[in-house]
């Protein structure tokens, strides 16, 4: 049986579209079952302001709905696109468009969870700030959602760039190569992200008053852990634009796909990784205030050492990507 | 979905090499530098102790920065770096927002402004570094903890341009395309102007805070 190229592109359009919402809905259902689960403890420490909570909890997921959202439009686009050129080479562009974009949703949906579940129990605790709270948790979770964002660009830019006549055969694992790379790579951030908003929305309903230096350490704590799957970004877009010389030969194709894999498992720890200092720096801000300074420096540089793991991965996929 | 990373451009060719020039960036960073010299001139404008509304919000505006800069850097620095501070934000938060204007584009959604900016921040942070504490000093943090990490401690300062200018880009554009996207799948019907709030209006204020904040505490990291 013979199969022409137009079925080919279909083929990986479907497949690509499943790829992007099934492994999209993962990490946006988690955060909101954490959400959800956090504003039931909460409401039943004080059923006074179980108003407050619920309308909280429903606010926070529907932020942590929105990396799943991302991946939906993605899917749908992929599911009714109309391809001008159908060639085996935009197959694999469309392959790695919904890898980048499923995998890509995961970390952030996971990571907004924790930021309303937190919010939902800092009104517990407080219900009189509960605007600041949930102003807080909207700030955490927007900036959360950032590396499910670079995913989706990754992924649209694979969809409707024209690439012309790149040649097939080591472009078409550079392609798969950029969509694992930044897919895989934002896992981590996101999760990481989710951690440092969480411990913010937590140490101000503990110590209102610190509001101004938790924000400020988590937004500059989120940033540092975001820096992996902006790595993986940038080898995501050195994979796509980069022009590669024709060669039939496997190697040259299979070092171009590590160096997504590479970068991409190797943005996964680090991400997480930087969360965690993050995490610990904003919750303990919050309860002593006067070392903000010293907290800071520490957390920046405890996130350095944790960085240079991403960076080893980035130097080798940079290696495989213009030496080998 | 056209019209999706379609720019114009000038381009003169010099000695065999091209020279490209993005005229639609480079309009719109003037009407943020035109908005913004009216601003200033507004606001400074017949001062009196009795601030009219403009006044005072130019001077919320700097009053809130310059507390923000003396917390990180501490008072004598921020003396010098505040102005920097001030005006990087002030430019930051106008470029995001001209977005929602229709027929206007964001310039950060151009890569060449966040790393043009990205680069200014680096250098200014190194600068800082050596005049604080002397050349000897600044080579020495390169060399920590031992030789034969130099290599590694460089990528790592020069993977700092990369995360700065590429997560306000990535923002920026991936909200751009996001609105584009939606407006188009549901025929410009409702939902755009909301998405023009959220993401340019909520994101563009976060990230121009989190670059502002991210060039002062990689220049408070240099200087201590």
């Amino acid at each position: 049986m013979a199969i022409d190229v137009e079925t080919v592109v279909s083929v990986a359009a479907y497949a690509a579209g499943g790829i992007a919402m099934g492994l999209g809905a993962i990490g946006a259902a988690i955060g909101e079952g954490h959400t959800a689960a956090m504003a039931n403890v909460a409401i039943s420490r004080n059923t006074k302001a179980s108003g407050d909570i619920f309308k909280n909890m429903l606010v926070g997921q529907a932020v942590a709905e929105s990396a799943s959202i991302f991946a939906l439009v993605i899917a749908i686009l992929l599911l009714f696109l109309d391809v001008a050129v159908p060639n085996l080479l935009k197959a694999a562009a469309l392959l790695g468009a919904g890898l980048a974009m499923g995998l890509g949703a995961i970390g952030s949906g996971i990571g907004s969870g924790y930021p309303s579940g937190e919010a939902c129990f800092g009104i517990s605790r407080q219900p009189a700030i509960s605007p600041q709270l949930t102003t807080n948790m909207l700030i955490g979770s927007a900036v959360c959602q950032t590396p499910a964002i670079f995913s989706m660009v990754v992924a649209l830019m694979l969809m409707f760039i024209d690439f012309g006549n790149a040649p097939l055969h080591p472009t078409w694992a550079a392609f798969l190569g950029a969509g694992l790379s930044m897919g895989l790579a934002a896992i981590g951030s996101g999760y990481g992200g989710g951690l440092a908003a969480g411990a913010s929305c937590e140490g101000i309903s503990r110590q209102p008053k610190t509001v101004a230096n938790v924000t400020t350490i988590m937004l500059v704590g989120q940033a540092v852990s975001q820096t992996p799957s902006i790595f993986g970004l940038l080898v995501a877009f050195i994979l796509m634009f980069k022009t590669f010389p024709e060669s039939t030969a496997l190697s040259a194709s299979m070092a171009l796909l590590g160096a997504g894999i590479c970068m991409g498992f190797g943005g996964i720890g680090p991400g997480i990784g930087n969360g965690m200092a993050a995490e610990g720096a904003v919750r303990w801000v919050a309860r002593n205030v006067e070392h903000a300074g010293d907290l800071m420096r520490i957390m920046l540089v405890g996130q350095a050492v944790s960085q240079s793991t991403a960076i080893y991965a980035m130097v080798v996929s940079l290696v495989l990507i213009f030496v080998v | 979905m056209k019209e999706l990373g379609k720019i114009h451009q000038l381009i003169i060719p010099v000695f065999g090499h091209n020279i490209t020039i993005n005229l639609e960036v480079i309009l719109m960073t003037w009407i943020v530098f035109a908005v913004l010299i009216f601003l200033g001139l507004f606001a400074s404008r017949k001062r009196s102790i009795l601030p009219k509304p403009i006044q005072a919000l130019g001077e919320l505006i700097v009053s809130l920065l310059y507390e923000l800069t003396e917390d990180a850097l501490g008072k004598e620095m921020a003396k010098t770096y505040a102005p920097l501070v001030c005006a990087l934000f002030m430019f930051l938060l106008l470029s995001n927002w001209l977005g929602i204007i229709p027929h206007l584009d964001e310039p950060t959604k151009d890569l060449n402004t966040t790393l043009g900016l990205g680069i200014m921040g680096f250098c200014i942070a190194h600068y800082a570094g050596i005049k604080s504490k002397g050349f000897k000093a600044y080579i020495k943090e390169y060399f920590e903890p031992i030789f034969f990490m130099m290599p590694l401690n460089l990528i790592g300062e020069l993977a700092k341009i990369v995360s700065i200018s590429f997560r306000l880009f990535g923002n920026i554009m991936g909200g751009s395309i996001i609105i584009l996207v939606v407006s188009y799948l549901t025929y410009s019907i409702v939902l755009p102007p909301f998405l023009n709030a959220f993401f340019g209006l909520f994101v563009g204020t976060i990230q121009a805070f989190v670059f502002t904040m991210l060039t002062v505490v990689y220049i408070s990291v240099q200087v201590k």
